[in-house]
């Protein structure tokens, strides 16, 4: 059905350089796979959330949440691995564009998921869209990566040399929100800078810990105030399952 | 210049770039025939493939697509007659292969043709007329089958549904033969039999509208049948000299030279004999061949007014509504998949009058068909959606008001039509910001909590729930603040044994719990934690406090996500399988998943849909789950339990499905082994008597056919070893269908004894006295969530009490004879919903059900709700 606007050669305009096959295989995977990547989640998605908009299209087998390769949180996409083809295409056909926590995301085929491509490939640990997008999304941790670095740098300027105000910096157009959390953050930094990597490397052992990142934890801990959606069970922290799912 | 006419051809009729500023869809025929004159040299194969492309998938278009091909003809005779060859190839095609929709359109299509004097009248005529006769040989009771009266219905009604499209061109040319037609038409409706969808409709009982006393009255005209409907607005429009506003009729234009070009004649086609009838049939092979029937050639559509008629059907002809819905419907059924094409073609349709009111009415109606819709629910959401923002001023509004209206009729909605209605707005609503007028519903808190309105709302902030998050969906309902009563619990984990919880579990289980928490964090292996439990728990806990201990434990320690529970499952699988290793302990190990995530109807169906996939809980034990009495009091209040026996079955179904196609997958590499091995025997055969031959001659070369006996007879043995594996896998395949039949029969008899055992007991007792209807009201206020209330709430308190208290007095019915009602009501839908739903299993196994189920004993209304889920006569 519906040939006369598709061209069903066109499986995937993404064509991931991981792949280690040739084109034909690589379109051979993505014709017989039954598994979906899913892109341009908001980081505070939940696996129950992706679960019921996915069951909408047959039984899943599996979700596996992308994730910071630093701070092992959610970074915006995950893969759906369903039972049946038919189920796979109908996740591509109907849940590609429609809006799941106010953002529309993409359903892509996938040619199979492999132990190692839950991590974001970014430099920072997330994913590479987000080292150097300029706009602001709440729902992506801010602004990207070099934006934030950037940022960094003229705010700890400020705060050396103007401790009381930002006169006189421009910032790049910061929304109300996200200048006061940009400032907050870069003060907390800086009095946390020292144990950063610490912390980072504790995170890998230590699931429900605070992110590496001092910046991101800030950032989090806000969210998480106004989008409690993490089941935070306060001393339960278990480490069992907290590897994304390979068991 | 070379792809051009793709595009014109593709996009003739549309306001596109592709024919600039021309406006008028006649100068797009002629411009379009200008381009194909020039190209149809050298690229006609590819013109002739696309051409019948769009006439089978862009049907609204069809009197352009049949006006091109008159132009043709008045030039190329010859290569109009490959399209009337192809025509006819795809009717013949559709004929044998049961294709409802292309023999539908490619009748239009021939139609349209003869009104381009492209066929000859008298050739259409003969089409009709040999599906009318063949139509009235399978209803002959001597000599037909009366039992594929469904196929019979659908020649009829492609012959009716065309007549809109050709109508006044048959009157005229050709008068006598089309009341011939007509009139054998009208014979075989008078005698068939009317089809009745009582168990198929989306309300209980039509035409008692509530809206405000308005123009919603039936007409007589309004018949479920749909071939009856068709007949009689077509006798509204021979009534009305064949005037049909929605059909362009472009060949007008173009009259003058189409008359000077020479008509072909359609050869006859051969249309299928109806299947025999069985010998010695039993009723139920004669029902199971008319499901069959009814299957193969499906109702595409029913019945559904949501909106007042003056806002619908009065301001057109019924004739104009049914091309309209036939318009809409179409685009729906070839365009699934291309969303901007799907809702682009639905919102620019060639009619000079407007019909969002109709375009939502029709798309409800694909959605909320029983027994099911044409596709997915989502599909429907996503073209709601699509609609929504390509007519951003208009249709929301009517979106919204159909939804007010399904909203006051939801007493009278199939459960399972309301469920997919759920399903639909909580899904329709997340994708805008879910903004949605609570304060107008705000009465339902009124209502007594098992009231159908208020179980609606209920359900529908539930899935929004589990599309976003509490906080959000309770800011979207800020504007009536108290309506968070219907708003679920927060979706925490509800652990019994939290050391610093002051629960009442006892001290020792909260102990023992503790310790397999850290045992489990210690990383002690699955054998060591199996042989602790089998010493600290099982002696001194007994089994069912074990079960919960372990269960209740392990999965709080997978909690924290669906992907950590299904690791949890499966890293201790064999615990939770040896815990519980029949169905008593099963039970009681679904009801520690469901006191665990009692405050989430999404965990709760999720964890015990894996742990039926790991094999740590049957279905059996699912459904009596599902009909223990704790649960059996909620079947009219919530969606949640029949949410997990549907998944059940689902999942039960998906595994025979599935190992019926790992079985042709099977069957067929088995037939390329033993070929194989036929082969390769046969090269060692000839081997063999090479040497044979050789006897006399030199040692050398009998030494070198010896290896080549040698090497046949290994590659031969090898062969034979790959059939023989692959004979091996085929019969375990095989016997794990067998297994999962037998795990099907089972559950279904179960089902239904469930259902018999439950409704022939609760039928047969008296309505309860009427009391004090303040118990109601008193509950509804302990139902939802608080606001301020900590993460572990246990938001059902009050209900669970109340089913306590119950149950210890013995009370198998409500207190309150309405809300009796609406629990009998409720329960037998969701039986008439099931039975039609899995009607294709249930009907494989009706014999075996009659003999143990539908006995005397039952009440017969649980026989004839079935009977009417199944589509079975009485």
């Amino acid at each position: 059905m519906a040939r006369l606007f598709k061209n069903p050669d066109q499986l995937s305009a993404y064509r991931d350089r991981r792949f280690l096959g040739s084109q034909d295989e690589f379109e051979h995977a993505l014709r017989t796979s039954t598994t979906v990547y899913v892109g341009n989640l908001s980081f505070y998605t939940t696996e129950e959330q992706i679960y019921e908009v996915f069951s909408r299209t047959g039984e899943l087998k599996k979700i596996i949440m992308g994730l910071d390769k630093n701070s092992k949180t959610p970074c915006g996409f995950c893969f759906v691995l369903f039972y049946t083809r038919e189920d796979t295409e109908d996740a591509v056909k109907y849940i590609s564009g429609t809006i799941l926590d106010d953002r529309p995301i993409r359903v892509d085929f996938d040619w199979g998921f492999q132990e190692g491509r839950q991590w974001g490939r970014g430099r920072s640990g997330g994913q590479v869209r987000d080292e150097y997008r300029t706009d602001y999304d709440p729902g992506r941790g801010g602004y990207g990566k070099l934006v934030q670095k950037e940022l960094e740098v003229r705010r700890q300027l400020v705060e050396y040399d103007q401790p009381v105000g930002m006169g006189g910096v421009q910032y790049p157009n910061l929304g109300e929100g996200g200048g006061g959390n940009e400032f907050r953050r870069g003060k907390d930094r800086h009095g946390n800078g020292g144990n950063r990597h610490r912390e980072g490397r504790k995170r890998y052992r230590d699931e429900d810990a605070p992110p590496a990142d001092g910046v991101k934890r800030q950032d989090r801990e806000l969210k998480v105030e106004k989008n409690p959606r993490f089941r935070e069970k306060g001393d339960s922290d278990e480490e069992d399952g907290g590897d994304g799912g390979k068991s | 210049m070379s792809a051009s006419w793709h595009s014109l051809l593709v996009r003739i009729g549309e306001q596109c770039p592709e024919y600039g500023g021309l406006a008028d869809a006649e100068d797009h025929v002629e411009t379009c025939f200008g381009y194909l004159a020039r190209d149809l040299a050298h690229s006609e194969g590819e013109i002739l493939a696309l051409l019948m492309q769009c006439v089978e998938e862009l049907p609204h278009k069809d009197p352009l697509y049949g006006a091109l091909v008159g132009l043709i003809n008045t030039e190329d005779k010859e290569l109009v007659g490959k399209v009337i060859k192809r025509t006819h190839a795809g009717i013949q095609e559709a004929l044998d292969t049961d294709n409802c929709n292309k023999l539908r359109i490619l009748t239009r299509f021939l139609t349209v043709l003869m009104c381009n004097s492209v066929v000859s009248p008298s050739s259409l005529i003969e089409f009709y007329e040999a599906l009318v006769s063949s139509a009235a040989t399978t209803i002959d009771e001597d000599g037909g089958n009366p039992t594929w009266q469904a196929r019979a219905d659908f020649y009829v009604f492609c012959i009716l549904a065309s007549l809109p499209w050709g109508g006044i061109e048959l009157s005229e040319r050709v008068p006598e033969d089309l009341e011939r037609v007509l009139n054998g038409v009208e014979a075989y409706l008078n005698l068939r039999k009317p089809v009745m969808y009582s168990a198929l409709q989306v309300f209980e009982k039509s035409g008692s509208r509530s809206e405000d006393g308005d123009d919603t009255e039936m007409k007589p005209m309004e018949s479920d049948d749909y071939l009856q409907c068709l007949w009689f607005s077509i006798q509204a429009l021979m009534e009305n000299s064949w005037k049909v506003d929605s059909v362009p009729r472009p060949h007008l234009s173009f009259e003058s030279r189409l008359v000077h070009a020479q008509t072909h004649d359609f050869d006859p086609v051969s249309i299928p004999e109806t299947p025999a009838v069985p010998e010695n049939a039993t009723e139920i092979m004669l029902d199971r061949q008319r499901q069959e029937a009814e299957r193969t050639y499906p109702r595409r559509n029913m019945h559904l007014r949501i909106f007042p008629l003056s806002k619908t059907d009065e301001k057109i002809t019924p004739i104009d509504r049914f091309v309209v819905e036939e318009y809409l419907l179409d685009v729906l059924f070839y365009l699934n998949g291309c969303r901007k094409e799907c809702a682009a073609y639905m919102v620019g349709l060639p009619v000079p009058f407007r019909y969002e009111y109709i375009m939502a009415e029709t798309v409800f109606s694909q959605l909320l068909l029983p027994p099911k819709p044409p596709f997915r629910l989502i599909y429907y959401t996503v073209v709601m959606v699509d609609l929504c923002k390509a007519l951003p001023g208009a249709f929301p509004a009517v979106v919204a008001g159909a939804v007010r209206a399904l909203f006051q009729r939801v007493a009278e909605m199939d459960v399972e039509c309301r469920t997919r209605l759920v399903q639909w707005l909580s899904h329709h609503l997340s994708n805008f910001q879910f903004v949605w007028p609570w304060e107008e519903w705000a009465h339902i808190l009124e209502l007594p909590k098992w009231a159908p309105e208020r179980v609606f709302a209920k359900e529908v902030l539930e899935k929004e729930v589990r599309l976003a998050y509490w906080e959000k969906i309770k800011d979207s309902i800020a504007s009536t603040p108290k309506l968070i009563k219907l708003l679920p619990p927060k979706n925490t984990p509800v652990f019994v044994y939290a050391p610093d919880n002051n629960t009442s579990a006892p001290e020792a289980e909260v102990a023992l719990a503790t310790e397999l928490t850290s045992l489990v964090r210690g990383k002690k292996t699955v054998r060591e934690i199996q042989v602790w439990i089998d010493e600290q728990i099982l002696p001194t806990q007994g089994q069912q406090a074990s079960i919960q201990i372990v269960a209740q434990t392990l999965l709080y320690i997978g909690s924290k996500s669906f992907t950590h529970t299904i690791t949890v499952l499966e890293k201790y699988c064999q615990i939770f399988r040896k815990i519980a290793p029949d169905m008593g302990t099963q039970i009681a190990m679904i009801d520690t998943v469901s006191q665990l995530w009692r405050n989430s109807a999404q965990m709760t169906a999720i964890v015990i849909d894996r742990m039926m996939g790991y094999r740590m809980v049957s279905n059996l034990a699912i459904v009596a789950w599902v009909f223990s009495p704790q649960n059996v009091q909620q079947f009219h209040t919530s969606d949640q339990v029949w949410e997990i026996l549907r998944n059940a079955i689902n999942k039960t179904n998906n595994r025979t499905v599935d190992l019926r196609k790992e079985i042709s997958a099977a069957e067929k590499v088995l037939k390329l082994a033993a070929a194989g091995t036929v082969k390769a025997h046969s090269k060692w055969e000839a081997a063999v008597a090479a040497l044979n031959a050789a006897e006399a001659k030199s040692e050398d070369s009998r030494n070198s056919l010896s290896a080549k006996v040698d090497w046949a007879k290994t590659v031969a043995d090898k062969a034979q070893d790959e059939e023989t594996s692959a004979q091996d896998s085929l019969e375990s395949k095989g016997a794990l269908l067998d297994r999962a039949l037998r795990e099907q029969e089972a559950l279904f008899l179960a089902v239904y004894q469930s259902f018999a055992d439950l409704l022939t007991d609760r039928l047969s007792k008296p309505l309860p006295e009427p009391q004090e209807v303040s118990n109601s009201l008193e509950d509804a206020e302990g139902e939802g969530a608080d606001v301020e209330a900590p993460v572990a709430m246990e938001a059902d308190e009050e209900n669970d009490e109340d089913g306590t208290k119950q149950r210890n007095q013995k009370r198998t019915t409500s207190a309150d004879p309405q809300e009796e009602e609406q629990w009998r009501k409720c329960t037998l839908g969701y039986l008439r919903a099931i039975s039609r739903q899995y009607c294709d299993e249930v009907w494989l196994l009706m014999e075996k059900l009659d003999s143990t189920v539908f006995t005397d004993k039952v009440h017969p209304l649980v026989t004839s709700t079935t009977y009417a889920g199944l589509r079975r006569s009485l």
